[in-house]
């Protein structure tokens, strides 16, 4: 069952286009993340559903309603904002009980919502803190119970842990993901994180420049980005610019970036010469493992070792390529200025038409 | 937050009734004025007659260069005393610097007319300070005029200076300092070239507002100037005296008293609008004990400048107490001045009391919804009011008070003599400082707390009460005290609207004064100093705000 339907919304302020046709079914229960760099217009889309914003064109229904006119305070939709706002003037109890004092519940079913909420969040106790006693993640964890205690149709979350340190935003990540899922409820997620998005997401929509880019699960956009963009927006990527020469045969062409010579897959590349070469540093094998294809060898600028990876920075025919090595071994790891040899297998190489950022590949691939 | 744009709210209603006062009580007042400089005095025809004499008769010219002197004069004596004040204190470890920041707020909020009526009482004719000089054959040069005007005013508005410029020198971050002696500059170097450039933009918005201050000051040239007039005052007389009055002449004054005042704004918002360097405090600058003759040297002149600024203040307190028998002072101490004030003039304390009061509680009513439409809904008509409910800032109580006469002496709006002119004359001149000081604090409050409120079902209005009210609450009443304060001491425009029904406690000291009756006019002068003291304290104390509240607002 479909809990949001957006079709065709337009935002503008001024002269910028923020929204351009955005079109998007988020289903019931789904955890649907809004990807994407500052300013592309993504936290203007959940501010628009919130109905802080009023689109300029396009419809939105929430649970089959549609709500173009319904001001934001009977959207009931529960939001969590980045920099928390939870109100410094009320008790962590107030602050939760707030919207549901403002629905009129009767007492006792405000304090059993209450206590629900804040035993969601592990904020038992917390009841009579003010908000100036709260570290900045026990904040956030109000205004997520807050949110949640509305029983709103959908959670809205503005980039809400952006302003946590790195360890409390992965321990956060985790417990609002295990909330909504043990709760069943619809989630709308804005985040510039690709690591957040990839993992706390059933779908991911890529937004740039006020348009969706992609839509589909964490998998989908990382292992079949459809343009530039993504690909290189979502994880680590090497882009080359290549000219795409003859046929090889067995569904291969060649690729040629600089003196560096590629083979790589020819389906949906016909007619087009000067394209983008993308291969991601972990796709990279041992020249042993290749099927003589593909082999390359560069000099060793840098390197860093991350623990389970380590990462390699090489220099070859004026390009710098990274590659990466998983569970390295001692001795694994060369001086920098040694020569490393890898390959690329050709099926690891995304195409680029140069001109549009569209990825080139077989129709099927889909 | 514009979902509800089409549909009138209530905010629209607050804008509405915004510019209903600018027009009623501004700008129709104010154009009143503007049509009497240009009108002939008998035929009542268009006229530059009054603009060719003001620039062409030295008795009119006279009082221009006074007034330019008088301010220029107190700003320089201002900087003298207000920058070595705030070096020292916030530079060097001075005991009980609390104690001077909060006596040099007092004097500067006390009436103005207090602190020249009490250099009267030093300096005048039979001053005991004089008498003192005299008996080891010292002639003091005579206080009446230019001397004591810029004596008084300085040693009152000096704490313009020193405050802004103690704000900005405690903010300044320790490390630029550092820096700059890291990179091998000494001491003196760094100070002309690091401290000094980054206060000065605090040092010249400080300088300004004295100018202002000094230019537009009615009470102080009144009392003390005698013969030496400066534009408020011949403003004042022209409207006044019975010979000769013109209020043609008076309006064409009040004119380029506004000009003069609007230049200085101009200035300063030019001046506050460049960068201004205080801002995330990473290290407090470090504040050095100095020992022995440096250290004595230290307080003797932050004591002095201080013990200076409240000397006017503690005479009247104790001249208040002294016997006496009509105008003259007798030995012996006694509380007949106070009893004389509450037997005799009761309705006058009465009436003080009462008009700020409600003029305070319209001010922080109006103010507190006009600040919230011209911080959170700048839509085109709320762009226009916000410089229209400036106004008040350039135009000078004895302007305002001519334009409040001539507009509201005749139909359709009837209210002189009235207690309701005293108190929009309040509400008036202290609305922009209320406006602009509740939109400062929503500045500082999160609109996601709003956006939170209405997010959880709550309707506008409602957030308003239940979540923006509250977190302004302070500021407000903070705001509103130091209004009530004001209103209190208010003398240059209702000085010219109070009927004896009407009388207020400065224009009855100011009376007193004039009469030679001194005994009252300290009592009358210790309860408004007491008010403010008291005033001051609450909002110290209970709204934990410093002492920038008392410049900002």
């Amino acid at each position: 069952m479909t809990s949001i339907k957006i079709t065709g919304v337009e935002k503008r302020f001024g002269e910028l286009l923020a929204l351009s046709d955005i079109n998007l079914a988020i289903e019931k229960g789904e955890f649907f993340t809004l990807l994407g760099p500052s300013g592309c217009g993504k936290t203007t889309l959940l501010r628009t559903i919130a109905g802080f914003y009023r689109q300029d064109k396009g419809d939105i229904w929430l649970g089959g309603e549609l709500i173009n006119d319904v001001p934001a305070y009977l959207r009931n939709t529960g939001m969590v904002f980045q920099n928390y706002a939870v109100f410094p003037h009320m008790t962590v109890y107030e602050n939760v009980a707030y919207g549901l004092k403002v629905r009129k519940l009767p007492a006792q079913e405000i304090e059993k919502r209450v206590k629900g909420a804040l035993r969601n969040v592990h904020l038992e106790g917390y009841e009579a803190r003010t908000p100036d006693k709260l570290s900045g993640g026990q904040q956030q964890r109000v205004g997520l119970a807050r949110a949640m205690a509305i029983e709103p149709r959908v959670l809205l979350f503005d980039e809400p842990l952006s302003n946590l340190d790195a360890k409390l935003r992965v321990e956060m990540r985790d417990e609002i993901r295990a909330v909504q899922k043990a709760l069943g409820i619809t989630a709308v997620y804005v985040t510039h994180d690709q690591e957040e998005a990839l993992v706390i997401s059933d779908r991911i929509a890529v937004v740039n420049f006020g348009k969706i880019q992609q839509v589909g699960p964490p998998w989908e956009i990382y292992k079949n980005p459809v343009n530039l963009f993504v690909a290189t927006f979502v994880g680590k990527i090497n882009a080359l610019d290549v000219v795409l020469g003859e046929d090889l045969g067995s569904g291969l062409r060649r690729a040629q970036a600089g003196s560096l010579s590629f083979a790589v897959p020819s389906a949906g590349t016909e007619g087009c010469s000067d394209a983008v070469l993308a291969f991601r540093p972990e796709e990279v094998v041992e020249t042993a493992d290749a099927a003589g294809v593909n082999r390359l060898s560069g000099t060793l600028v840098s390197t860093a070792f991350l623990g389970t990876v380590v990462s390699m920075e090489l220099e070859l025919g004026g390009s710098t390529i990274v590659i990466e090595r998983h569970r390295p071994k001692k001795g694994d790891i060369p001086a920098t200025g040694n020569r490393v040899e890898f390959a690329v297998p050709p099926e690891s190489c995304f195409i680029f038409d140069k001109r549009t950022g569209a990825r080139l590949r077989a129709e099927e691939g889909r | 937050m514009n979902l509800r744009g089409k549909r009138a709210d209530v905010w629209h209603l607050v804008t509405f009734i915004g510019f209903a006062i600018v027009i009623v009580f501004l700008i129709y007042p104010l154009f009143d004025v503007f049509q009497y400089s240009f009108k002939n005095k008998e035929t009542g025809e268009l006229s530059l007659a009054n603009w060719k004499e003001f620039f062409g008769r030295a008795y009119y010219m006279r009082a221009f260069g006074h007034s330019m002197f008088i301010a220029l004069a107190t700003t320089f004596f201002s900087m003298v005393l207000g920058i070595p004040l705030a070096f020292f204190t916030t530079r060097y470890k001075i005991k009980g610097s609390n104690l001077l920041t909060t006596l040099s707020v007092l004097a500067l909020l006390s009436p103005t007319f207090i602190g020249a009526y009490s250099w009267i009482t030093m300096l005048g004719r039979n001053g005991f300070l004089r008498n003192l000089f005299s008996s080891i054959g010292i002639t003091l040069p005579p206080i009446y005029g230019a001397l004591g005007i810029i004596l008084a005013d300085s040693l009152q508005y000096y704490p313009f200076i020193s405050l802004m410029l103690a704000g900005s020198l405690m903010t300044i971050d320790r490390s630029l300092e550092e820096a700059s002696e890291n990179l091998g500059a000494r001491a003196t170097k760094t100070f002309f070239s690091v401290t000094m450039p980054l206060v000065l933009p605090s040092l010249t918005g400080g300088a300004l507002i004295v100018f202002m201050m000094s230019l537009s000051n009615f009470g102080t040239p009144m009392i003390i100037g005698g013969n030496y007039l400066v534009l408020p005052t011949l403003a004042y007389n022209m409207f006044t005296s019975e010979v000769g009055e013109s209020p043609g002449m008076a309006s064409t004054v009040s004119i380029i008293l506004m000009l003069c005042a609007a230049v200085v704004i101009v200035l300063q918002t030019w001046a506050s609008s460049r960068r201004k360097y205080a801002s995330m405090l990473v290290n407090r600058p470090v504040v050095k004990k100095l020992k022995g003759a440096k250290a004595f040297l230290a307080h003797l002149v932050c004591y002095f400048i201080v013990g200076l600024s409240t000397l006017p203040l503690g005479v009247i307190v104790f001249y208040s107490f002294r016997n006496t028998s009509g105008p003259v002072f007798k030995p012996g101490f006694s509380l007949g001045s106070y009893r004389q004030i509450f037997f005799d003039v009761p309705k006058t304390v009465a009436n003080s009391f009462i008009y700020s009061f409600v003029a305070v509680l319209l001010i922080a009513l109006v103010g507190t919804l006009l600040g919230f439409v011209i911080a959170r809904r700048r839509n085109l008509a709320v762009k226009l009011l916000d410089p229209l409910l400036m106004i008040p800032y350039i135009v000078p109580g004895t302007v305002l008070g001519i334009g409040f006469i001539v507009a509201f002496n005749r139909k359709p709006i009837f209210l002189t003599g009235t207690a309701i002119i005293m108190i929009l004359t309040y509400f008036i001149r202290r609305l922009p400082y209320s406006v602009r000081s509740a939109a400062s604090i929503l500045k500082q409050i999160d609109p996601a707390l709003e956006e939170a409120g209405i997010n959880l079902g709550s309707p506008p209005g409602r957030t308003f009460r239940t979540v923006t009210l509250p977190l302004m609450q302070s500021g407000i009443i903070s705001g509103a005290i130091m209004s009530w304060v004001t209103s209190m001491n208010e003398l240059s425009a209702s000085v010219l609207l109070y009927v004896g029904r009407t009388m207020t406690m400065p224009i009855k000291v100011y009376l007193s004064v004039a009469d030679g009756y001194f005994g009252t006019a300290s009592a009358m002068s210790t309860i408004l100093l007491a008010v403010t003291g008291i005033a001051m304290f609450v909002v110290n104390k209970y709204f934990n705000r410093g002492s920038e509240t008392f410049i900002a607002s």
